[in-house]
């Protein structure tokens, strides 16, 4: 009997896991860039690239989104702003800083109205180089975040092997 | 024994509901296609609803738990219940009485007004401003669209769904009542808050409109209802103007040559403002749907003659 819920339960994680990964619904927020990635976002979600064969859609609420795509340093202004969208996100929820301000401070470091990178007021999941990045790029970071939670499934097998 | 398989399985539940997320895979391929894209996987919509059941589920501050978690339930309960009625795959409904026809109408406007519930239960500014919206929406188009599907009732003289498919089988009424027909794919795009009628959920303008607050379970059942409303509506408009019971390919084909209808306008016009829309349907929708009824009145006074 015991044995049977396992199976129900482990059956029911895969497709929650396999729907969490076909279905990645992003919302993006810029807290203090430049506007270079966000132009590079914005070209990412244009036909050419149609990121609606991968099931990705931009949404507008946060409580929608599974995935926040950060560019830009954070400012002090920006700062609570970032945490209240990602406190708002329901869980599981995963964060992809992209550019090199939202990863390090960039040109931007040091200013005087400048808190820091974005991993300094929320926990990032994935970084993604550039200045700015390119589409592809970006698409890589998302692919490269999706691949983790199939990653995490992959060893949860492994660890159940091990018992 | 056979009831329960009839509501979980057939005419009901399981179906209805593969049904609607097929058909919202082929709205939005179509969509993409005529965009120059390639569009969804198959599979999309099945995933997007997976992955919503499967996440947090959070009640805002200042809305009741009860209503906020009861609202999605009761409107995917009312579109299932309209589908019972009308003729899946060309199939004449099991149940119906007298009068199912306003019944099936009135149980698909309980989607919008659960919708509008939803939006003006959060605290939430766009919530608000999108349940109004969406009850502006509901009050111009829904005059039309009854005056559209009752052109085919007074032509058969009867309120049953079954019986006014029994009329409409030899003939397209499509070819008689071109307006109605016209009003009537236009009210059903109205109904769904499909472009260029999006306004109540006006992603560049108000977030998500009505659903804005919604993030789980809560999110993914009005999609569904969304997706039967779809299908009932579509089932509806097609037995009703192109030729009433057929078989089941020939039905289908004909519901997706609708659908096709459909999005073909959704990719043409840009999205209308609120008082555009209201005007449009009152001025011209209203007045031509009721032109047409008042002459199908009068037709059917002069040959009873």
């Amino acid at each position: 009997m015991i044995k049977l819920e396992q199976a129900w339960h482990d059956a029911l994680r895969q497709i929650k896991t396999w729907a969490q990964i076909n279905s990645p619904w992003a919302i993006h927020f810029n807290s203090g860039s430049c506007n270079g990635c966000d132009i590079e976002i914005l070209a990412t979600l244009t036909p050419r690239y149609d990121l609606e064969r991968f099931g990705i859609k931009l949404q507008g609420s946060p409580r929608h989104a599974d995935i926040l795509i950060c560019t830009g340093p954070v400012t002090r202004q920006a700062r609570e702003r970032l945490r209240r969208v990602y406190e708002q996100m329901p869980e599981p929820k995963f964060v992809i800083a992209v550019g090199s301000c939202a990863i390090s401070g960039g040109a931007f470091q040091g200013c005087y109205n400048i808190v820091g990178h974005i991993d300094q007021v929320i926990p990032v999941d994935v970084y993604v180089l550039g200045c700015p990045p390119r589409p592809e790029a970006i698409i890589d970071g998302v692919v490269k975040l999706l691949q983790k939670l199939e990653l995490s499934k992959d060893e949860r097998q492994r660890a159940k092997t091990n018992e | 024994m056979n009831a329960l398989l009839a509501l979980l399985l057939f005419p009901g539940g399981l179906f209805v509901m593969l049904n609607g997320l097929a058909y919202e895979w082929v709205d939005r391929k179509l969509v993409a296609r005529m965009q120059n894209r390639l569009g969804p996987r198959w599979f999309q919509p099945l995933a997007d609803v997976a992955k919503l059941l499967g996440k947090e589920e959070i009640v805002p501050r200042g809305a009741d738990a009860r209503w906020f978690n009861g609202l999605p339930i009761v409107a995917l309960a009312a579109v299932l219940t309209a589908a019972l009625y009308v003729p899946l795959l060309g199939i004449l409904p099991s149940v119906g009485f007298a009068g199912d026809l306003i019944v099936t109408i009135y149980l698909l406007s309980v989607l919008t007004l659960c919708l509008a519930l939803a939006g003006s239960l959060t605290s939430d500014r766009f919530g608000l401003l999108g349940a109004t919206r969406t009850l502006t929406q509901l009050f111009s188009y829904e005059a039309p669209f009854l005056l559209a599907l009752l052109g085919p009732a007074v032509v058969a003289g009867s309120w049953q769904i079954g019986t006014i498919l029994n009329y409409a089988s030899g003939q397209w009424l499509i070819v008689t009542q071109p307006i109605g027909f016209f009003i009537a794919v236009i009210g059903l795009m109205g109904k769904l808050e499909l472009p260029p009628f999006d306004a109540p959920e006006a992603h560049t303008e108000i977030v998500a409109g009505a659903l804005t607050e919604y993030s789980g379970r809560g999110l993914a059942l009005f999609r569904l209802a969304k997706n039967v409303a779809l299908v009932v509506g579509l089932t509806l408009i097609a037995g009703f103007y192109l030729g009433g019971i057929a078989n089941a390919f020939e039905f289908v084909g004909k519901t997706l040559a609708l659908l096709g209808v459909i999005v073909v306008l959704q990719v043409l016009f840009a999205r209308l403002r609120i008082d555009q829309l209201v005007g449009m349907w009152w001025r011209v929708g209203a007045l031509l749907a009721l032109a047409q009824w008042l002459l199908l009145i009068g037709w059917k006074l002069w040959s009873a003659n």
